[in-house]
Protein backbone atom coordinates (compact mmCIF):
# COMPACT_ATOMS: atom_id res chain seq x y z
CA UNK A 1 0.00 0.00 0.00
CA UNK A 2 1.58 3.19 -0.92
CA UNK A 3 2.15 6.05 1.75
CA UNK A 4 -0.61 8.22 0.41
CA UNK A 5 -3.32 5.61 0.93
CA UNK A 6 -2.04 4.70 4.69
CA UNK A 7 -2.54 8.28 4.95
CA UNK A 8 -6.35 8.76 3.61
CA UNK A 9 -6.56 5.39 5.71
CA UNK A 10 -5.03 6.87 8.84
CA UNK A 11 -7.26 9.69 8.51
CA UNK A 12 -10.28 8.12 7.69
CA UNK A 13 -10.01 6.40 11.03
CA UNK A 14 -9.83 9.35 12.95
CA UNK A 15 -13.65 10.10 13.01
CA UNK A 16 -14.86 6.12 13.56
CA UNK A 17 -15.86 6.64 17.02
CA UNK A 18 -18.52 8.92 16.42
CA UNK A 19 -21.77 8.33 16.66
CA UNK A 20 -24.35 7.58 13.90
CA UNK A 21 -26.95 9.66 15.68
CA UNK A 22 -26.75 11.60 18.90
CA UNK A 23 -29.54 11.21 21.66
CA UNK A 24 -30.86 13.71 23.84
CA UNK A 25 -30.26 13.95 27.68
CA UNK A 26 -33.61 13.66 28.20
CA UNK A 27 -33.69 10.05 26.28
CA UNK A 28 -30.29 9.20 27.60
CA UNK A 29 -32.19 9.54 31.30
CA UNK A 30 -34.97 7.76 30.31
CA UNK A 31 -33.14 4.73 28.91
CA UNK A 32 -32.05 1.91 31.02
CA UNK A 33 -28.81 1.79 29.51
CA UNK A 34 -28.42 4.96 28.07
CA UNK A 35 -25.71 4.32 24.83
CA UNK A 36 -24.89 5.12 21.41
CA UNK A 37 -23.94 3.57 18.38
CA UNK A 38 -20.65 4.49 17.01
CA UNK A 39 -20.33 4.60 13.12
CA UNK A 40 -17.96 1.09 13.20
CA UNK A 41 -21.20 -0.21 15.05
CA UNK A 42 -19.06 -0.31 18.10
CA UNK A 43 -21.17 0.18 21.49
CA UNK A 44 -20.75 3.47 23.34
CA UNK A 45 -22.04 3.23 26.55
CA UNK A 46 -22.86 6.31 29.14
CA UNK A 47 -22.06 6.39 32.42
CA UNK A 48 -25.47 7.31 34.42
CA UNK A 49 -23.66 9.00 37.29
CA UNK A 50 -22.68 11.71 34.42
CA UNK A 51 -26.25 11.74 33.18
CA UNK A 52 -27.25 12.73 36.16
CA UNK A 53 -24.90 15.39 36.66
CA UNK A 54 -25.50 16.99 33.55
CA UNK A 55 -29.37 17.11 34.40
CA UNK A 56 -28.77 18.95 37.25
CA UNK A 57 -26.58 21.11 35.44
CA UNK A 58 -29.40 22.06 33.55
CA UNK A 59 -33.15 23.15 33.69
CA UNK A 60 -35.93 20.08 32.69
CA UNK A 61 -37.20 22.53 29.50
CA UNK A 62 -33.06 22.14 28.05
CA UNK A 63 -32.43 17.96 28.72
CA UNK A 64 -34.32 17.90 25.13
CA UNK A 65 -32.03 19.61 23.08
CA UNK A 66 -28.61 18.89 24.86
CA UNK A 67 -27.45 16.03 22.37
CA UNK A 68 -25.28 13.51 23.59
CA UNK A 69 -22.20 12.84 23.50
CA UNK A 70 -21.09 16.55 23.37
CA UNK A 71 -18.19 17.14 20.72
CA UNK A 72 -14.67 18.24 21.25
CA UNK A 73 -13.81 19.30 18.02
CA UNK A 74 -10.50 19.89 16.97
CA UNK A 75 -10.13 22.44 13.94
CA UNK A 76 -6.86 22.06 12.07
CA UNK A 77 -7.97 26.36 11.42
CA UNK A 78 -7.34 26.97 15.08
CA UNK A 79 -4.56 26.00 15.52
CA UNK A 80 -2.13 22.90 17.76
CA UNK A 81 -4.52 22.40 21.02
CA UNK A 82 -7.25 24.45 20.44
CA UNK A 83 -10.78 22.53 20.70
CA UNK A 84 -14.14 23.95 19.75
CA UNK A 85 -17.39 23.43 21.40
CA UNK A 86 -20.40 24.16 19.40
CA UNK A 87 -24.02 24.34 20.30
CA UNK A 88 -26.09 26.69 22.47
CA UNK A 89 -26.65 23.98 25.18
CA UNK A 90 -23.06 22.45 24.96
CA UNK A 91 -21.87 26.02 25.56
CA UNK A 92 -23.37 26.68 28.75
CA UNK A 93 -22.48 23.07 29.95
CA UNK A 94 -18.98 23.07 29.41
CA UNK A 95 -18.57 26.58 30.60
CA UNK A 96 -20.00 25.65 33.75
CA UNK A 97 -17.63 22.90 34.15
CA UNK A 98 -14.81 25.34 33.10
CA UNK A 99 -15.98 27.61 35.61
CA UNK A 100 -15.46 30.15 31.46
CA UNK A 101 -17.95 32.55 30.64
CA UNK A 102 -19.85 31.19 27.47
CA UNK A 103 -21.59 33.32 25.08
CA UNK A 104 -23.12 32.28 22.08
CA UNK A 105 -23.12 28.91 20.23
CA UNK A 106 -18.94 28.30 20.18
CA UNK A 107 -17.10 27.99 22.42
CA UNK A 108 -13.19 27.44 21.72
CA UNK A 109 -11.25 25.72 24.61
CA UNK A 110 -7.26 25.20 25.08
CA UNK A 111 -5.09 21.86 26.03
CA UNK A 112 -5.65 22.16 29.96
CA UNK A 113 -9.47 23.08 29.75
CA UNK A 114 -10.48 19.62 27.41
CA UNK A 115 -8.33 17.63 30.50
CA UNK A 116 -10.24 19.15 32.46
CA UNK A 117 -13.49 18.46 30.69
CA UNK A 118 -13.01 14.96 30.00
CA UNK A 119 -12.08 14.26 33.57
CA UNK A 120 -16.16 15.32 34.47
CA UNK A 121 -17.36 13.75 31.44
CA UNK A 122 -15.04 10.79 30.10
CA UNK A 123 -18.40 9.31 28.95
CA UNK A 124 -20.08 11.79 27.12
CA UNK A 125 -17.91 13.45 25.54
CA UNK A 126 -16.05 12.97 22.70
CA UNK A 127 -13.23 13.95 20.29
CA UNK A 128 -13.66 15.48 16.80
CA UNK A 129 -11.07 15.48 14.25
CA UNK A 130 -12.09 17.91 11.50
CA UNK A 131 -9.70 18.70 8.78
CA UNK A 132 -9.45 21.86 8.09
CA UNK B 1 14.93 10.38 -5.82
CA UNK B 2 16.54 9.54 -9.11
CA UNK B 3 13.63 7.16 -11.12
CA UNK B 4 11.56 10.87 -10.40
CA UNK B 5 10.89 12.24 -13.80
CA UNK B 6 11.57 15.76 -13.43
CA UNK B 7 8.19 17.32 -14.96
CA UNK B 8 5.74 20.16 -14.16
CA UNK B 9 3.37 17.60 -13.62
CA UNK B 10 5.23 15.59 -11.05
CA UNK B 11 6.17 18.58 -9.12
CA UNK B 12 2.41 19.30 -8.61
CA UNK B 13 1.79 15.81 -7.92
CA UNK B 14 4.22 16.01 -5.37
CA UNK B 15 3.27 19.12 -4.22
CA UNK B 16 -0.25 17.28 -3.30
CA UNK B 17 1.07 14.42 -1.86
CA UNK B 18 3.39 17.09 0.93
CA UNK B 19 -0.43 18.88 1.65
CA UNK B 20 -1.78 15.66 2.18
CA UNK B 21 1.05 14.61 4.44
CA UNK B 22 1.58 17.52 6.31
CA UNK B 23 -2.51 17.49 7.25
CA UNK B 24 -2.03 13.93 8.28
CA UNK B 25 0.72 14.88 10.53
CA UNK B 26 -1.43 17.78 11.74
CA UNK B 27 -4.40 15.88 12.60
CA UNK B 28 -2.12 12.63 14.18
CA UNK B 29 -0.22 15.12 16.62
CA UNK B 30 -3.41 16.68 17.59
CA UNK B 31 -4.92 12.91 18.20
CA UNK B 32 -1.44 12.25 19.65
CA UNK B 33 -2.02 15.21 21.89
CA UNK B 34 -5.53 14.12 22.96
CA UNK B 35 -4.21 10.78 23.88
CA UNK B 36 -1.42 11.88 25.77
CA UNK B 37 -4.13 13.65 28.27
CA UNK B 38 -6.47 10.82 28.33
CA UNK B 39 -3.46 8.61 29.36
CA UNK B 40 -1.95 11.13 32.27
CA UNK B 41 -5.44 11.22 33.40
CA UNK B 42 -6.09 7.26 33.26
CA UNK B 43 -2.74 7.05 35.12
CA UNK B 44 -3.86 9.53 37.92
CA UNK B 45 -6.91 8.00 38.44
CA UNK B 46 -5.15 4.30 38.80
CA UNK B 47 -2.68 5.57 41.29
CA UNK B 48 -6.41 6.96 43.65
CA UNK B 49 -7.53 3.65 43.09
CA UNK B 50 -4.43 1.41 43.38
CA UNK B 51 -4.15 3.27 46.60
CA UNK B 52 -7.93 2.30 47.67
CA UNK B 53 -7.46 -1.17 46.85
CA UNK B 54 -4.61 -1.80 48.22
CA UNK B 55 -5.93 -0.14 52.09
CA UNK B 56 -8.85 -1.89 51.19
CA UNK B 57 -7.35 -5.38 50.65
CA UNK B 58 -4.94 -4.98 54.31
CA UNK B 59 -8.14 -4.41 55.93
CA UNK B 60 -9.65 -7.46 54.34
CA UNK B 61 -6.20 -9.79 55.53
CA UNK B 62 -6.63 -8.31 58.78
CA UNK B 63 -10.56 -9.25 59.08
CA UNK B 64 -9.20 -12.65 57.84
CA UNK B 65 -6.34 -13.09 60.13
CA UNK B 66 -8.82 -12.43 63.01
CA UNK B 67 -11.14 -14.77 61.18
CA UNK B 68 -8.57 -17.50 61.35
CA UNK B 69 -8.08 -16.87 65.33
CA UNK B 70 -11.23 -16.70 65.89
CA UNK B 71 -13.00 -19.72 64.06
CA UNK B 72 -9.67 -21.64 63.01
CA UNK B 73 -8.05 -22.24 59.86
CA UNK B 74 -10.13 -24.94 58.58
CA UNK B 75 -13.83 -23.88 59.48
CA UNK B 76 -12.98 -20.63 57.89
CA UNK B 77 -11.86 -22.59 54.80
CA UNK B 78 -14.52 -24.90 55.02
CA UNK B 79 -16.93 -21.97 54.82
CA UNK B 80 -14.96 -20.11 52.20
CA UNK B 81 -15.94 -23.62 50.45
CA UNK B 82 -19.56 -23.14 50.90
CA UNK B 83 -19.45 -19.99 49.81
CA UNK B 84 -21.66 -18.54 46.48
CA UNK B 85 -19.01 -17.32 43.71
CA UNK B 86 -21.06 -15.34 41.34
CA UNK B 87 -20.63 -11.94 40.39
CA UNK B 88 -22.84 -9.95 38.11
CA UNK B 89 -20.64 -7.97 36.02
CA UNK B 90 -21.90 -5.67 33.45
CA UNK B 91 -19.14 -5.19 31.04
CA UNK B 92 -19.90 -2.44 28.29
CA UNK B 93 -17.55 -0.65 25.88
CA UNK B 94 -17.26 3.71 25.74
CA UNK B 95 -14.94 4.62 22.99
CA UNK B 96 -12.09 7.01 23.01
CA UNK B 97 -10.84 8.25 19.65
CA UNK B 98 -11.68 4.84 18.23
CA UNK B 99 -10.02 2.88 20.90
CA UNK B 100 -12.93 0.21 22.78
CA UNK B 101 -12.10 0.65 26.43
CA UNK B 102 -14.13 -1.73 28.73
CA UNK B 103 -16.69 0.04 31.28
CA UNK B 104 -16.95 -2.22 33.98
CA UNK B 105 -20.61 -2.19 36.19
CA UNK B 106 -20.89 -4.67 39.14
CA UNK B 107 -24.10 -4.64 40.52
CA UNK B 108 -24.09 -5.24 44.32
CA UNK B 109 -21.11 -6.85 45.60
CA UNK B 110 -21.72 -6.21 49.11
CA UNK B 111 -23.90 -9.00 49.80
CA UNK B 112 -25.89 -10.35 53.40
CA UNK B 113 -24.93 -12.86 55.40
CA UNK B 114 -27.81 -15.15 54.29
CA UNK B 115 -26.89 -14.49 50.59
CA UNK B 116 -23.04 -15.47 51.04
CA UNK B 117 -24.53 -19.05 51.14
CA UNK B 118 -21.92 -20.68 54.26
CA UNK B 119 -24.24 -21.69 56.99
CA UNK B 120 -24.32 -18.65 59.55
CA UNK B 121 -25.18 -21.16 62.77
CA UNK B 122 -21.64 -22.78 62.16
CA UNK B 123 -19.99 -19.68 61.74
CA UNK B 124 -18.79 -16.61 63.82
CA UNK B 125 -19.90 -12.65 62.86
CA UNK B 126 -15.86 -12.51 62.21
CA UNK B 127 -16.37 -14.26 59.08
CA UNK B 128 -18.80 -11.81 57.98
CA UNK B 129 -16.67 -9.21 58.97
CA UNK B 130 -14.09 -10.45 56.82
CA UNK B 131 -16.81 -11.30 54.10
CA UNK B 132 -17.71 -7.46 54.24
CA UNK B 133 -14.59 -6.07 54.04
CA UNK B 134 -13.24 -8.67 51.01
CA UNK B 135 -16.85 -7.50 48.91
CA UNK B 136 -15.67 -3.84 49.55
CA UNK B 137 -12.20 -4.85 48.04
CA UNK B 138 -13.77 -6.90 45.10
CA UNK B 139 -15.67 -3.71 43.80
CA UNK B 140 -12.64 -1.67 43.68
CA UNK B 141 -10.47 -4.04 41.98
CA UNK B 142 -12.94 -4.35 39.63
CA UNK B 143 -13.03 -0.29 38.99
CA UNK B 144 -9.28 -1.04 38.88
CA UNK B 145 -9.40 -3.46 36.24
CA UNK B 146 -11.00 -1.40 34.32
CA UNK B 147 -8.91 1.57 34.34
CA UNK B 148 -5.81 -1.00 33.99
CA UNK B 149 -7.25 -1.97 30.91
CA UNK B 150 -8.54 1.24 29.36
CA UNK B 151 -4.62 2.64 30.31
CA UNK B 152 -3.28 -0.79 28.57
CA UNK B 153 -5.39 -0.08 25.16
CA UNK B 154 -4.32 3.94 25.14
CA UNK B 155 -0.82 3.20 25.67
CA UNK B 156 -1.07 0.77 22.69
CA UNK B 157 -2.56 3.07 20.80
CA UNK B 158 -0.34 5.65 21.71
CA UNK B 159 2.80 3.80 20.73
CA UNK B 160 1.50 3.67 17.31
CA UNK B 161 0.06 6.84 16.63
CA UNK B 162 3.69 8.30 18.09
CA UNK B 163 5.35 5.96 15.67
CA UNK B 164 3.21 7.34 12.39
CA UNK B 165 3.85 11.25 13.19
CA UNK B 166 7.51 10.92 13.71
CA UNK B 167 7.41 8.70 10.42
CA UNK B 168 5.44 11.48 8.66
CA UNK B 169 7.87 14.09 10.51
CA UNK B 170 11.27 12.65 9.77
CA UNK B 171 10.96 10.36 7.28
CA UNK B 172 7.84 11.25 4.51
CA UNK B 173 7.65 14.60 4.50
CA UNK B 174 11.44 15.54 4.17
CA UNK B 175 11.58 13.08 1.28
CA UNK B 176 9.19 14.32 -0.61
CA UNK B 177 10.46 17.89 0.46
CA UNK B 178 13.71 16.94 -1.18
CA UNK B 179 12.38 15.43 -4.33
CA UNK B 180 10.29 18.51 -4.72
CA UNK B 181 13.68 20.46 -4.41
CA UNK B 182 15.54 18.49 -6.74
CA UNK B 183 12.25 18.64 -9.19
CA UNK B 184 12.58 22.35 -8.45
CA UNK B 185 16.13 22.78 -9.39
CA UNK B 186 16.13 20.53 -12.54
CA UNK B 187 13.26 22.30 -13.81
CA UNK B 188 15.39 25.62 -13.70
CA UNK B 189 18.64 23.88 -14.87
CA UNK B 190 16.58 22.90 -18.25
CA UNK B 191 15.54 25.91 -18.71
CA UNK B 192 18.73 27.74 -18.16
CA UNK B 193 20.13 25.36 -20.65
CA UNK B 194 16.84 26.23 -22.97
CA UNK B 195 17.71 30.12 -22.52
CA UNK B 196 21.40 29.63 -23.37
CA UNK B 197 20.45 27.43 -26.26
CA UNK B 198 18.12 29.95 -27.78
CA UNK B 199 21.19 32.51 -27.16
CA UNK B 200 23.44 30.74 -28.82
CA UNK B 201 20.95 29.58 -32.04
CA UNK B 202 20.29 33.65 -32.42
CA UNK B 203 24.40 34.57 -32.43
CA UNK B 204 24.54 31.69 -35.20
CA UNK B 205 21.71 33.37 -36.98
CA UNK B 206 22.92 36.65 -36.80
CA UNK B 207 26.33 36.04 -37.51
CA UNK B 208 24.82 34.58 -40.65
CA UNK B 209 22.60 36.86 -41.40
Amino acid sequence: MSVDRLIKLELSKLNIHLPKQRISLKDALRSAEPHVTARDGSVHAFKREELELLAKMLPETDWEKLQLPIFISFDLKLGRGTAKIAGDIEVKVVSQILRKEGIGDELLIYRPEVAILRKNLPTTTQYFFMAG
Amino acid sequence: MAMVAPTRMELLKLKQRISLAQRGYDLLTEKKDALIIEFFEILRRIKEARVGAFEQLSASYRALSTCFAVMGTIETRQASKEAKRELQVDVSTRHVMGIVVPTLRVEKVERTALARGYSIHTTSSVLDEASREFEKALELLVELAELEESARAIAKELEKTKRRVNALDYIIIPRLRATVKFIAMRLDEMERENFSRLKRIKAIFEARA
